[in-house]
């Protein structure tokens, strides 16, 4: 059957059962056995026309969006053929197929939806897939963000009171939630931003519990692999390590001193010493772990500007705010330091380090860092 | 200094702000991982938090590089002392539990550390023991060693003995024989020290048990013997069948040690001394339980009486089938109250064990040889005697008799149911006036068993009550009288009578023949009437035989009647009026306890029996 012909019958078809059907032929176009750039081409194709309705027959783009009606008819369509194919490597070459670097974007208002209910019913197929997606198209990048914004709406804002499920979401899919937490990490304690926003408390609570029930949690993600299209090469995923501390560091200097914090800081000192020795170490990077240096170092200059006139070392000193964010923040470095898990430029990371005000601990632990060298 | 900064950070933090303590502490763990004060520190305030995997973490860290820091010995010997339980606390569950949490690796070389370091050498094995308990796979570098190092204590003379011939038998024994798949290297000398060793212990227990009268059913020194001898079986390669003794039957056993018996190859050396060795357990075993039933049930064995004119007792129809034509008239019938098999059988069994032990010369010195060095022969004696009743070695049970520390009243009939046997009546007498002289208090039953049909010989485990003794001596002094029973006169006419009255009517059938005899004498002259004889039935017999149509016997048992007869009819008128109310008399006395008046009718007419004897 030519290109023309099968979507010359697909056109006889009304949407939502158009979409179906094409979603069996893409299946079929991408996971065949020699798939060429032809084939490609006509899955692309068809994606847009019947499954996402963005262009019509003549390939111009259509104005119209879905009304809500028929946006749950094509999630309903989607989440069924998901569920429907056996294989991890089918499923995930499609689901990113069509939710591709290029076309994401556009389509990631049904990608949140899709794992918003994937998440809601306990859909492992649909959330290793899911999981494959950020990892591929790199677990902090912004579209990745954007679907874990859109979850926490779902899940955190919209309906509070979902903890319960969402408990059970890591049991379910622990690479998922490990790519999850990598992205959401990035959503908060970000002081580029106009206003710095704190993550919500059931968010912080549902972490705090993943995350300490299961100390080997944040590096799911890099232990198990998920199956890939033939040829397509895996993206290493960043753990949340990094930007979860941050959130633990950067907390009392922002006077957020609930003590949840404490507890996910205990857990993700106990989760660095839990991660598997690897030679190069790929756990955490040093670029990552450097972001919270800026932000204290913001804090005390305005700290020191407020208060001119008194000594900067006992100001700092005095700080209890201050100084329970350095120490925390030493301790994690040490911690990591001690289980040789940062990968890129630890001196860099030190020299940083030594930027910092004055603490006794930072001190040491760049000391001993210096002296086992 | 940095470290102390650190630790006291830690410290602080543990009650205001324990999240905050426990990341205090990952932090100097990490600092100074080989600093002890640092880690030890990291130790104790997880045990003080009662974190028991935290704490099972930092243990094994500070193992593998400070146990030579004596601190931490001294956790390190809490540990193992709580593994032992020696004392219950709180801290010691803390310490089993974390115990638990430490890797396999951990454990094993935690005990072997505090088992090398130990100068107490009991101590050292009980946790060589401890080590091989929860680590089996050791065993075979550390097993025999340890069998050597406790067997060689336990023959030593200290105090301690036999808490090492305790750990070696019942903790680490039954570990090495669940490991069938680990041989030990041990000479066989050393193994059957052991086994000498435990079978010497175990023969002396018993014989304490027996003599304090505790309680013998105990099972546990048993199970301790079998251990052992299946150990010594496994290590020597014995017979698997002989040494095997999950639920097994005593029948069943025997069953193989006869089929070991008759099918062993006994050119091979030591096929006899295996067989020795478990023929002397089971001798033991049985003879144990045999010493039980007779000492519980306070029995002792009489030979006692057979009566032709009745049939044999039921032989069970698989041997019956086997001597279908003829009864081994030398092998006696065994009989019991209340049909106890159990005592029979254990009887039976250690009779049979004893023969296979005298079978050839070759087991017979091998047994000869372990008796006198297990100090068996001693033990042996009591049940001796029984099998010499049995085999009919009445001589040998006599001597014997004399040097066995059976009780007095059973010595005593032992010998009088011998001397009967031996036609001896009159001293079988001088026995039964013994026995009636120590009669048990408590009063029993009579029997019904002491008397079999058939000519097969008879022996009996008599309870020892007042009424069965005493129904035994009446039977017995009756039985002499009628054995002598062709002089009969009517003294010896008259006792029977008495004597009859114990089980009445159990020898009613004797009574027309002595009523014949009375009858063709014409005459009956009695003079212990009046005192002994109130049975019914055998008063009626008389009254009748006295009668016109009984045949006018004359009846002369009113003892002062025969001095003032006078030939008158008005006096002969009055006679008959004495003697029809003497009779009646007797009737009327017929509820007395007749177990009293038999009793001391023995005592107290003992000159006027001991002619009807001779």
């Amino acid at each position: 059957m030519s290109s023309s012909e099968i979507k010359q019958g697909l056109r006889k078809t009304e949407f939502p059962n158009c979409a179906k059907e094409a979603l069996n032929k893409i299946g079929q176009l991408i996971c065949g056995r020699n798939t060429n750039i032809k084939q490609m081409d006509l899955a692309l194709d068809l994606m847009a026309e019947f499954v996402f309705c963005e262009v019509d027959r003549r390939g111009n783009k259509r104005n119209s969006v879905f009304t809500a009606i028929q946006e749950l008819q094509l999630l309903e369509v989607l989440f069924d053929y998901f569920n429907s194919v056996t294989g991890d490597a089918a499923r995930n070459s499609v689901f990113l197929t069509l939710f591709s670097g290029t076309t994401a974007s556009q389509r990631l208002g049904i990608l949140s939806k899709l794992v918003s209910i994937a998440i809601g019913t306990g859909s492992a197929k649909v959330l290793i897939s899911a999981s494959t997606w950020m990892q591929q198209l790199g677990n902090t990048s912004p579209n990745c963000c954007k679907l874990a914004e859109a979850l926490v709406m779902d899940y955190f804002i919209l309906i509070p009171n979902s903890i319960d499920q969402l408990k059970l979401l890591y049991q379910n899919s622990q690479q998922f939630t490990a790519n999850f937490l990598t992205a959401v990490a990035e959503l908060y304690y970000v002081d580029s931003k106009k206003e710095i926003v704190f993550p919500p408390k059931t968010l912080l609570e549902t972490i705090v519990h993943w995350v300490s029930e299961n100390y080997k949690l944040c590096v799911a993600a890099q232990i198990m692999q998920s199956p890939l299209p033939p040829g397509a090469i895996a993206m290493e995923a960043t753990t949340p390590i990094a930007g979860l501390l941050k959130w633990c560091v950067l907390a009392p200097i922002y006077n957020q001193n609930n003590e949840l914090y404490s507890q996910l800081h205990l857990s993700l000192l106990n989760s660095l010493l839990e991660i598997p020795v690897s030679n190069p170490p790929r756990a955490v990077s040093s670029q990552h772990l450097i972001v919270p240096v800026g932000s204290i170092c913001r804090y005390s200059l305005e700290l020191h500007k407020r208060k001119k006139g008194v000594d900067k070392q006992t100001l700092f000193e005095n700080d209890a705010n201050l100084q329970l964010s350095l120490d925390r923040y030493a301790q994690a470095i040490q911690i990591a330091l001690f289980g040789k898990c940062i990968y890129g430029n630890v001196n860099e990371l030190v020299n940083q380090l030594s930027q910092l005000p004055q603490n006794k601990l930072l001190g040491i632990v760049i000391y001993i860092h210096k002296m086992n060298k | 200094m940095d470290e102390e900064y650190v630790i006291q950070k830690a410290k602080q933090a543990l009650q205001t702000d324990p999240l905050s303590a426990k990341a205090w502490m990952l932090t100097a763990k990490t600092l100074y991982p080989n600093n002890f004060g640092v880690q030890f520190e990291a130790y104790k305030i997880e045990k003080c938090s009662g974190h028991v995997k935290e704490t099972a973490k930092c243990f094994s860290n500070l193992i593998g590089k400070f146990q030579q820091q004596p601190e931490f010995w001294e956790e390190i010997n809490l540990v193992t002392a709580a593994l032992r339980m020696e004392t219950e606390s709180k801290e010691n569950d803390f310490l089993c539990e974390m115990f638990k949490h430490i890797s396999a690796d951990v454990q094993h070389k935690l005990l072997l550390l505090t088992a090398d370091h130990c100068k107490d050498i009991h101590e050292r094995c009980k946790l060589l023991l401890l080590l091989l308990q929860r680590f089996p796979s050791a065993i075979r570098t550390h097993g025999s060693s340890l069998v050597e190092t406790l067997l060689s204590h336990s023959l030593s003379a200290s105090t301690d003995a036999n808490c090492f011939h305790k750990l070696l038998v019942c903790d680490l024994l039954p570990l090495l024989n669940s490991q069938s798949n680990i041989t030990l290297e041990l000479a066989p000398k050393v193994i059957f020290t052991l086994l000498h060793k435990t079978l010497k212990l175990h023969i002396s227990t018993l014989k304490e048990n027996q003599q304090s009268n505790k309680d013998l059913s105990c099972s546990e020194p048993w199970s301790q013997l079998f251990c052992v001898i299946e150990f010594v079986g496994k290590q020597l390669g014995w017979d698997p069948q002989l040494v095997n003794f999950t639920n097994w039957t005593k029948e069943n056993y025997w069953q193989r040690l006869m089929h070991f018996y008759q099918s062993a190859n006994w050119d091979d050396f030591t096929n006899p001394k295996q067989l020795v060795y478990c023929l002397i357990l089971f001798l033991i075993y049985c003879l144990h339980q045999y010493n039980m039933n007779m000492s519980m049930e306070n029995y002792v064995m009489i030979e006692a009486f057979t009566d032709a004119s009745l049939p044999s007792p039921q032989i069970p129809e698989h041997k019956a089938k086997k001597r279908k034509t003829e009864v081994d008239l030398n092998v006696p019938h065994l009989s019991t109250e209340n049909s106890n098999k159990s005592i029979t059988s254990n009887f039976m069994l250690a009779v049979n064990c004893w023969d296979l032990l005298h079978s050839t010369d070759e087991i017979n010195s091998e047994f000869t040889s372990l008796s006198t060095m297990l100090g068996l022969e001693v033990w042996l004696s009591s049940f001796y005697i029984d099998y010499s009743i049995y085999k009919g070695k009445y001589e040998e049970a006599l001597k014997r008799l004399d040097c066995d520390g059976r009780a007095p009243i059973m010595k005593a009939i032992t010998k009088a149911c011998i001397h009967y046997t031996q036609y001896n009546y009159l001293v079988a007498f001088e026995n039964v006036i013994e026995t009636l002289n120590l009669l048990p208090t408590n009063i029993g039953t009579t029997s019904t068993q002491l008397v079999v049909g058939g000519n097969q010989r008879h022996l009996h485990f008599l309870p020892l009550t007042k009424l069965a003794v005493l129904q035994f001596c009446s039977k017995l002094v009756l039985r002499s009288i009628r054995q002598k029973g062709a002089k009969s006169s009517d003294m010896a006419i008259g006792h029977t009578l008495v004597l009859m009255q114990i089980d009445w009517p159990q020898e009613e059938e004797m009574l027309p023949s002595l009523m014949e005899e009375i009858s063709r004498a014409g005459s009956f002259a009695y003079p212990h009437f009046q005192d002994y004889l109130i049975q019914v039935d055998i008063l009626e017999e008389l009254a009748y035989l006295w009668s016109i149509p009984g045949g006018k016997i004359t009846l002369d048992i009113v003892p002062n009647l025969t001095t003032r007869r006078m030939g008158t009819r008005l006096a002969d008128k009055g006679m008959k009026d004495v003697i029809r109310q003497a009779i009646r008399k007797q009737i009327s006395r017929c509820n007395e306890p007749i177990h009293e008046l038999i009793h001391s009718f023995l005592v107290q007419e003992k000159l006027q029996i001991s002619p009807t004897l001779n």
